[in-house]
């Protein structure tokens, strides 16, 4: 059974992975903190595996996450 | 570089570093819940502090519920009432007592409504009989059919009139008329004209649950009953009644008697569950100093107008302890009391599983004693929210993200930023200058300046000690690492020949008195001691002195400041709050890291004593008032004629106490120093620059994220911004950076961000 995403993020092509140098897709990832896991689905380079963190995502849901779960 | 571990999730139980009693002792000390001395005096537990403020705002029908739940008959009570209250007021021991009296008859006049009916509630099961009349059996009557039970009244009377007339002589015809509608209109069963005997008692008492009989009729029928005058109870004739003297007495008899006929009707003990009844003693504390309307408002009985008894209402100031909440931004942003936020501290701490919802406000705590010194009854926050601190660290539970910053920080400070050298000709020395962390960070040039003119004019060698005090760790709730600090800092100081320590800055001289054997001074008692050195200057305009709560309680280093300042020939404004009662800037307790909001208030309130520039003798102190757009100046650099300039950046504060390092090393000691020079050319946006600031991301940061993006070729390419973005996992943060590039050595940065989550592609 697929896991629940708790976010999407579809980069649309508009990334690039320099390194491999092909485009970001929307791919499987996973954020962990303090022993707690979280399926999301973020731009994913297919093929060194490199995941972007977008900074509204970081500074948004990512940071409110990091708070509720440090006061657990 | 340095690491702290993350805390780890599960739930470890070590040392329990607050006890309940503990606690509960400071819980005790708080007396904002106590009553008013008013209140406290009344048997019947008027909230006069209430009923006031509704009379005072002209409500009356407000005010005369408020009393109404004291009094049935609220013209009897008010015009009869011997009014202790009255004699408890405190306005009465710098003027004239309020009338509260006075207040509650007119209440009672002017807040009559239409009594609705109350023939649509639901009675209780149980009966009770009253027999007799005169106040106590009005009044209790008055009770019981609040308490809705199904109420007979017996009387010789022959008609409701005389019934109320009983003992209430001192009615005006007025209130007479208005008190009988009242008694009309309750749901009574009135039996008149009985004649009242042993016999007819004893007939009548068999179809209720409960009797109760008026002091007269008892004394007259049954002078051998004994009764218990705390219960109104005479438990052999199983038989409410008691003696009383007096309106009060009277309507105080009736309540207790009410609350026996209460645990009567129940089959139980008529002694137990009674809480606390009739005058308390009260421990509040009330700030007299604001009272105004110190001489009573002519009031005449019938004829007093609402104009007058509201304004003699007025006249309370209503009595509370708020001292604490007066004085710290702390407290007033979380709008508690330390009676109640202590215990929601402690309990805070006994959470094993689930929120924590009072880290925060835990952590917010600038811990700066103020509170201590203000309340009259010397309530310690700071040890509440420090020992809180310290129970989560000991059990694991204290989350690393508020305080990790500071904490790095001060590693910082004592690793790479560490400097601690004899003076130049000497292996040990006699004095050690020992200007803290935040010196060094704000102000390098004015500790350098204070450097030199130390080691030209005292004898035995000056050596120089560049370093964090530890206070931070401590701040924290992190016991062990203060105590790793305190070891690592008498090595030192044992190295230089355990020199006397001049310290720079209260904090410090506060942190390191507490090291075993250590002697400390500070360097204003020194150029108190050896003279101004000449090239300082006074401020051109009267300053406000702003005492370090690193100071409260040295009244010598708070005199020492003084004195100096006046030898600039600068002219001090002694603000509220100065001296021991002064705020903390915002920085004490790493407050500024846990809640920027309540450290932002605490800096306003600080600044609110005074719109003129500010004197500090603590450099945090000192860069917290310039980033707030205060001119402020640190003492020292009056007295070295030295400017810190703006206040730095985070990343600022960093290399100021790098730099300044390197240039004492080379300059004083001969030592060069390897430059950590790029071997590419990194530059920031203006708006890049704030950004870090804000999200607490150093250059040294971003610097990594590079270094790893040279190394790895990782990054991704942002179409639509047409910038490169990079990242890198460091200690426990992930740091991105978005920048544009210039071939291969020339980057701008354009934004950063970080997050404290790790991210993994899976599977599947
Ligand atoms: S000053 Fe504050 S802590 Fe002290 S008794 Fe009053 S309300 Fe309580
Ligand atoms: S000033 Fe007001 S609250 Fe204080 S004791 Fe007097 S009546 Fe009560
Ligand atoms: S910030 Fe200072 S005054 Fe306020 S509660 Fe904490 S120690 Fe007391
Ligand atoms: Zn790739």
């Amino acid at each position: 059974m697929a896991e629940k995403n708790y976010y999407t993020i579809d980069p649309e092509g508009k990334l690039t992975c320099m390194r491999c140098g092909v485009p970001l897709i929307k791919g499987k990832a996973r954020f962990l903190y303090l022993d707690n896991g979280f399926p999301v689905e973020l731009p994913v380079c297919p093929v060194c595996g490199f995941v972007y963190v977008p900074e509204e995502l970081a500074l948004g849901k990512v940071a409110a996450v990091e708070r509720a779960l440090e006061d657990k | 570089m340095s690491q702290i571990q993350e805390r780890g999730s599960t739930h470890v139980y070590k040392v329990n570093k607050i006890s309940r009693e503990e606690m509960e002792s400071m819980v005790e000390r708080c007396v904002y819940a106590h009553p008013p001395f008013c209140s406290a005096a009344c048997p019947l537990k008027l909230d006069a502090r209430a009923f006031l403020e509704a009379a005072a705002a002209g409500n009356f029908k407000k005010a005369l519920q408020l009393y109404e739940k004291i009094a049935p008959f609220p013209l009897v009570l008010a015009m009869g009432c011997e009014a202790p209250c009255e004699r408890s007021c405190r306005l009465g021991e710098i003027g004239e007592a309020v009338q509260i009296r006075a207040v509650e008859e007119a209440a009672a006049r002017f807040g009559q409504t239409q009594r609705l009916g109350s023939v649509f509630r639901t009675r209780k099961k149980k009966s009770v009989a009253i027999f007799g009349s005169g106040l106590f059996a009005l009044f209790l009557a008055g009770e019981l059919e609040k308490k809705a039970y199904p109420l007979s009244v017996f009387c010789e009377e022959a008609d409701a009139e005389r019934f109320l007339k009983s003992e209430t002589g001192f009615l005006d015809e007025e209130a007479f008329r208005s008190e009988l509608k009242r008694l009309q209109g309750m749901d009574i069963q009135f039996v008149f004209g009985c004649a009242i005997d042993r016999a007819f008692i004893e007939e009548k008492r068999a179809a209720f649950d409960v009797a109760c009989a008026s002091p007269a009729v008892r004394e007259k029928l049954f002078p051998e009953a004994e009764c218990i005058p705390a219960l109104m109870y005479c438990e052999d004739l199983k038989l409410v009644s008691g003696p009383c003297s007096g309106v009060l007495d009277a309507a105080f008899g009736a309540k207790k008697a009410a609350l026996t006929v209460d645990r009567l009707a129940q089959n139980l003990d008529p002694r137990n569950a009674r809480g606390q009844e009739g005058p308390v003693e009260s421990r509040l504390y009330t700030d007299l100093s604001e009272a105004r309307e110190l001489t009573r408002v002519p009031m005449n009985g019938a004829g007093c107008t609402r104009e007058e008894a509201a304004r003699e209402a007025g006249r309370c100031i209503r009595c509370h302890c708020e001292e604490c909440l007066k004085s710290c931004a702390y407290l007033a942003h979380y709008k508690k009391h330390p009676g109640l936020f202590a215990r929601e501290i402690y309990n805070n701490t006994q959470i094993i599983m689930g929120d924590h919802p009072l880290n925060k406000p835990m952590n917010s705590c600038a811990l700066c004693g103020q509170c201590t010194v203000v309340c009259p009854n010397g309530v310690d926050m700071a040890r509440v929210c420090l020992d809180a601190r310290r129970n989560m660290v000991s059990t694991d539970k204290m989350p690393l993200a508020p305080h990790e910053f500071a904490l790095l920080d001060m590693l910082f400070s004592n690793e790479e930023a560490f400097l601690s050298r004899p003076q130049p000709g000497f292996d040990t020395c006699r004095y050690v200058f020992f200007p803290g962390c935040q010196a060094a960070a704000i102000a390098p040039e004015t500790v350098k300046a204070a450097y030199l003119d130390l080691c030209d004019r005292l004898n035995g060698g000056v050596a120089l000690m560049l370093g964090c005090c530890g206070a931070i760790g401590g701040w924290a709730g992190r016991t062990e690492l203060e105590e790793q600090t305190r070891v690592f800092l008498d090595r030192e100081l044992s190295k230089l020949g355990d020199p006397i320590v001049i310290a720079g800055c209260p904090m410090c001289k506060k942190e390191l008195a507490g090291h075993e054997g250590l002697q400390i001074t500070g360097i204003w008692d020194v150029l108190l001691e050896i003279g101004l050195p000449g090239g300082g200057h006074r401020l051109e305009r009267p300053a406000a002195l702003h005492d370090s709560c690193g100071a409260r309680g040295d009244e010598k280093t708070q005199t020492a400041i003084r004195e100096l300042a006046m030898r600039l020939g600068c002219e001090l404004i002694e603000t509220d709050y100065s001296g021991d009662r002064s705020p903390c800037c915002g920085y004490g307790g790493l407050a500024a890291y846990a809640n920027r909001e309540v450290a932002q208030e605490m800096t306003e309130k600080c600044l609110a004593r005074s719109d003129a520039p500010y004197i500090t003798y603590c450099m945090a102190c000192r860069d917290r008032f310039a980033r707030q757009g205060r001119e402020s100046k640190h003492i020292l650099e009056l007295i070295y004629g030295t400017e810190a300039g703006a206040p730095p950046d985070i990343s600022e504060k960093r290399y100021h106490r790098l730099m300044l390092k390197k240039e004492l090393l080379r300059e004083l000691w001969q030592e060069e120093t390897k430059d950590m020079k790029l071997d590419y050319e990194l530059n920031y946006t203006e708006q890049a620059r704030r950004m870090m600031d804000e999200r607490m991301i150093l250059t040294d940061d971003v610097i990594a994220v590079m270094d790893e993006l040279r190394k790895t070729g990782a990054c991704i390419f942002d179409e639509e911004s047409g910038l490169f973005i990079a990242c890198r996992r460091i200690g426990n943060a992930t740091f991105w950076v978005k920048f544009s590039r210039e071939g291969d050595a020339r980057y701008l940065v354009h934004r950063a961000w970080s997050h404290r989550m790790t991210v993994v592609k899976r599977e599947g």
